[in-house]
């Protein structure tokens, strides 16, 4: 139990809070300002931007709302790295001494201060077709019957609540601007993984464009950061074996993952030399020539021959018929391996005896062609 | 003028959006227009759910949801318009469902429904613990896939009344600086609440009353607004809420002698009777000292952690970030906090049509009223669903019918030289010590129970409190994104409203739902008092009026749960 500051005032413990803000006033100058104030022990880090607006400047500026972590408002770095000012509670950082730094999130453009504009977020996550696509124009009388299992496959996507944390962490669009970023792919997922979507094939090829899914460095900064659990980059994963699994495999990107696919399949291992001509295509490996005979010269190429046949494959072919049948393949699978990891930590953390609980079945297991009007 | 519209939707939450869509619809040109970004209003903190008939967990009706609500309302609301809403929400449940709510599921496949406070049936359409959220994004898809314009971060100050009509919107442009004029033939007020009035309260920073100060400027009268809602479980100190929903999947509340202490107040519905049964006795157990550090507890234990996971992961999230517990191993300590405004805006009963021409409003901004005196959990929703709905038809129907927008210049020079007023003091009081002691004295003087020589004394405390904000400053002069200046003009916002509530408080002598006075006034006054308050802004000053509770079958009973 924590012990509970008095409603009406902080009467309660206080503690002597040090930060520092990078102000950027209208015209872009930048100055870092130390502030040093008294805060109520339960303080978090909005808390204490309050008391310097306030108490200390007025003309500090941020964006807050709900201070409850739902809004998405109060996205800001602290000491780089993103995060919601509402949910960063200040006291640890107080007790070991630490001063942290405080700036504007990444990736897009500063107007004063901690606020930045989001324009460019809202533009990309637009891009996205971010509205469901029914298939039809006149609903029926009622709901869709949809089971729980389809609608899980989503549960992650549809908790995010736009604060653009994410975007700016993301590498990928440090790199290229254009890129579609997190945020709107993970959008994008909640539509592709809706059984009641219309539009997957549709939405599949324009996320696998030239700014899409497969220029993600995987750097997995936006589920490190994201304060919500959404885990872009798992759904930018999902989007990729949706792509696989809808055959929308045009891109360099699906071919490159579906050579791991067959390659394992076939022989139980990985057959690097293979992985250029079927991801790139004939014509274009062969103006990688010279860069594969050097590496033949050096000894990193293994010599042509009778292909080598792993002695378990079939394990490696048992492996990739039973997610076929049990169709986890496609976003599924990801879904199920997610949630049989949270049960695992959540039910050996009440109960260390207990084994984590089985596998969910295939009958359970529901799949987008099941969505259906009642 | 920056723009005209045919509507002008102010706020842009679950109601504004609903609203909008519909006017747009319908053929109107619409415009929303919000202080913040549309999916951070605070709609989406609603957690629990949203109440419809639509029979999914038992057999139900919209009969049932309409007496329940008559019932929860202590009999204030009025009984034609809880009708409307009874009967329309199934209806707009499924709209919304359509529209890609991403709704919690029953075994069937169907919209899952849980129980909740004072409702008969297990009612409240749920999306886990995200309901609010989950709405909001999927009203503002609907909003991107129409391509409606959104004045976004643009702070509502003044209506423009010309002619007796509403004709649009005097704003200051947060992002570029400025105030800009947005003409429309209607417009329609979807600002949301004003908790901000509560040092402990479930609401946003953006929960001002922005709307229901503005209307009641232009000369609109508010209603039933000495009726402010406590939740019984929101986190210390701030007041962060914790859902119904964990009652509503069989969670307890317990004194520190570990007891259900509900049995004493409400020993049938125990932990799901109506929320002004339960945070009084929760404020009784807590003053008698048989509360821990406050607080009472609420225990989800026993649901398991698997339920706890899939149902309450928001919940869980919150009282681990807010109170360092894990409801899957500890209680969570909880006490009542400012939640909802029954209360606001004057409106008809059908289309939120308000006393002045052009002027709608829908709802926790709008008082129709389906609350009455106390809202049950799960109909906010619905109201802002289903009269934000009839609002916007309304709105563009008139819209479309009507040909002029004018907005005399002399409007808009006033509001630029009150402006100039305001940002050119030097010399005075920072707005926070006001805002603060404002919302300390309303939680002593006007909160769970309410004494007659404490709401006195709160109504001296506001007048004194009014005095100093005339001489207010606002320390940022800039341009680019000055929310100095409009914290400061949401304060005399909230200080007018909690003129009205005190006086609206004081002369409703008896004790009807939110509205509590146990020391003199311990029972309900049907004779007198099953009436709305209805109060003006005159002059300076609050006038109280009232103003007559319609009633069509169910006739006033004695309320137990």
């Amino acid at each position: 139990m924590t012990e509970a500051a008095d409603i009406h005032s902080w009467d309660g413990p206080t503690m002597d809070v040090a930060l520092k803000i990078w102000r950027v006033d209208e015209d872009g100058e930048r100055d870092l300002v130390s502030y040093e104030l008294e805060a109520p022990e339960w303080a978090c880090l909005l808390d204490v931007l309050d008391l310097i607006k306030d108490r200390h400047d007025g003309t500090l500026a941020y964006r807050k709302s709900c201070r409850m972590m739902i809004c998405g408002s109060c996205g800001m770095r602290m000491d780089g790295r993103a995060v919601l000012a509402c949910k960063e509670r200040m006291k640890p950082i107080v007790e070991a001494g630490h001063v942290p730094t405080i700036s504007p999130m990444g990736n897009l453009p500063i107007i004063k201060d901690l606020v930045v504009d989001m324009g460019p977020f809202w533009q990309k996550i637009r891009d996205v077709k971010p509205w469901l696509d029914p298939g039809y124009d006149e609903a029926s009388e009622r709901e869709r019957i949809v089971s729980q299992q389809q609608m899980n496959v989503i549960h992650k996507e549809a908790l995010c609540i736009m604060c653009g944390c994410c975007v700016s962490e993301c590498n990928a669009m440090e790199a290229d601007p254009d890129f579609r970023g997190p945020a709107a792919l993970a959008k994008g997922m909640r539509f592709v993984g809706d059984a009641r979507d219309q539009a997957t094939v549709e939405r599949l090829n324009e996320y696998n464009d030239e700014h899409g899914i497969w220029d993600c460095t995987r750097c997995y900064f936006c589920n490190e950061r994201c304060p919500k659990g959404v885990d872009p980059r798992d759904a930018i994963a999902k989007l990729g074996a949706e792509s696989v699994k809808e055959g929308v495999d045009w891109d360099m990107g699906v071919k490159h993952a579906k050579w791991f696919v067959t390659s394992t399949k076939t022989t139980g291992w990985l057959r690097e030399t293979e992985l250029v001509p079927k991801t790139q295509g004939i014509l274009s490996a062969l103006k990688e020539t010279k860069f594969a005979l050097a590496l033949a010269r050096r000894g990193k190429v293994p010599p042509p021959g009778p292909i080598h046949v792993a002695a378990d494959v079939d394990e490696a072919r048992n492996l990739y018929d039973l997610v076929k049948e049990q169709g986890r393949d496609g976003a599924l699978g990801i879904v199920q391996g997610e949630k049989a990891l949270a049960q695992i930590e959540h039910v050996l953390a009440a109960d260390p005896d207990h084994a984590p609980a089985s596998r969910i079945s295939p009958e359970e297991s529901g799949g987008k062609s099941a969505g259906s009007e009642a | 003028m920056e723009a005209t519209h045919d509507v002008l939707v102010v706020g842009a939450g679950c109601a504004g959006m609903r609203a909008a869509i519909e006017a747009h619809d319908l053929g109107a040109d619409v415009a929303l227009l919000s202080k913040i970004h549309p999916v951070r209003s605070h709609s989406g903190a609603a957690e629990g759910g949203i109440n419809a008939a639509l029979g999914n967990a038992s057999e139900d009706s919209p009969e049932e949801h309409a007496f329940d609500t008559v019932k929860g309302s202590d009999y204030l609301g009025d009984q034609d318009a809880i009708q409307i809403l009874c009967d329309e929400a199934p209806g707009d449940v499924y709209q919304l469902e359509h529209w890609g709510a991403v709704f919690s599921r029953t075994d069937e496949g169907r919209i899952a429904q849980r129980p909740f406070g004072a409702a008969g049936e297990p009612r409240t359409a749920f999306a886990a613990d995200i309901t609010g959220h989950v709405l909001i994004h999927v009203l503002y898809e609907q909003v991107m896939k129409r391509d409606l314009q959104v004045y976004e971060e643009f702070f509502a100050w003044k209506l423009v009344i010309d002619d007796d009509r509403c004709q649009g919107v005097i704003a200051w442009d947060l992002l570029n600086g400025g105030l800009k004029t947005i003409g429309a033939k209607t417009v329609v007020l979807a600002t949301g609440g004003a908790g901000r009035l509560y040092t402990g309260t479930t609401n946003a920073y953006a929960c001002t009353g922005d709307g229901m100060a503005m209307a009641l400027r232009a000369g609109v009268p508010l209603k039933d607004m000495e009726m402010m809602q406590f939740h019984p479980t929101t986190l210390a100190p701030t007041g962060v809420l914790i859902t119904e929903g964990c009652r509503g999947e069989g969670a307890y509340l317990l004194n520190s002698e570990g007891e259900r202490f509900l049995k004493n107040y409400a020993p049938n519905a125990m932990e799901l009777a109506s929320r002004d049964v339960i945070s009084r006795a929760e404020q009784v157990e807590i003053d008698e000292g048989r509360g821990v550090d406050g607080n009472v507890l609420l225990d989800l234990r026993h649901l398991g952690a698997e339920k706890i996971l899939e149902r309450l992961h928001g919940t869980r999230e919150l009282s681990m970030t807010f109170a360092g517990v894990d409801p899957i191993h500890e209680p969570i300590p909880v006490r009542p906090g400012a939640h909802y405004h029954m209360g606001g805006v004057d409106t008809d009963h059908e289309l939120g049509i308000t006393e002045l021409e052009g002027l709608y409003a829908a709802g926790e901004c709008a008082c129709v009223s389906v609350h009455g005196a106390n809202r049950l959990g799960g109909n906010a929703l619905m109201e802002t669903i289903t009269y934000g709905r009839r609002a916007g038809a309304a709105a563009a129907d008139w819209a479309l019918t009507h040909t002029t927008v004018a907005v005399p210049p002399a409007v808009e020079s006033d509001a630029e030289r009150e402006l100039k007023t305001l940002l050119g003091r030097t010399k005075g009081e920072r707005p926070w010590q006001i805002r603060d002691e404002l919302a300390r004295t309303m939680h002593e003087n006007f909160g769970v129970f309410r004494r007659e020589n404490q709401m006195k004394e709160q109504e001296r405390i506001v007048d004194y409190l009014r005095e100093r904000y005339e001489n207010v400053v606002v320390e940022d002069k800039g341009e680019v994104f000055n929310n100095d200046l409009t914290q400061a003009l949401e304060l005399g916002y909230l200080l007018d409203l909690a003129s009205c509530m005190v006086v609206a408080g004081l002369e409703r002598k008896e004790s009807r739902g939110a509205h509590a006075r146990p020391y003199d006034y311990p029972d309900r006054d049907d004779e007198k008092f099953m009436k709305h308050t209805i109060v003006r802004w005159v002059g300076d000053h609050p006038v109280l009026d009232w103003k007559p509770v319609t009633m069509t079958k169910w006739q006033p009973q004695e309320r137990k749960y």
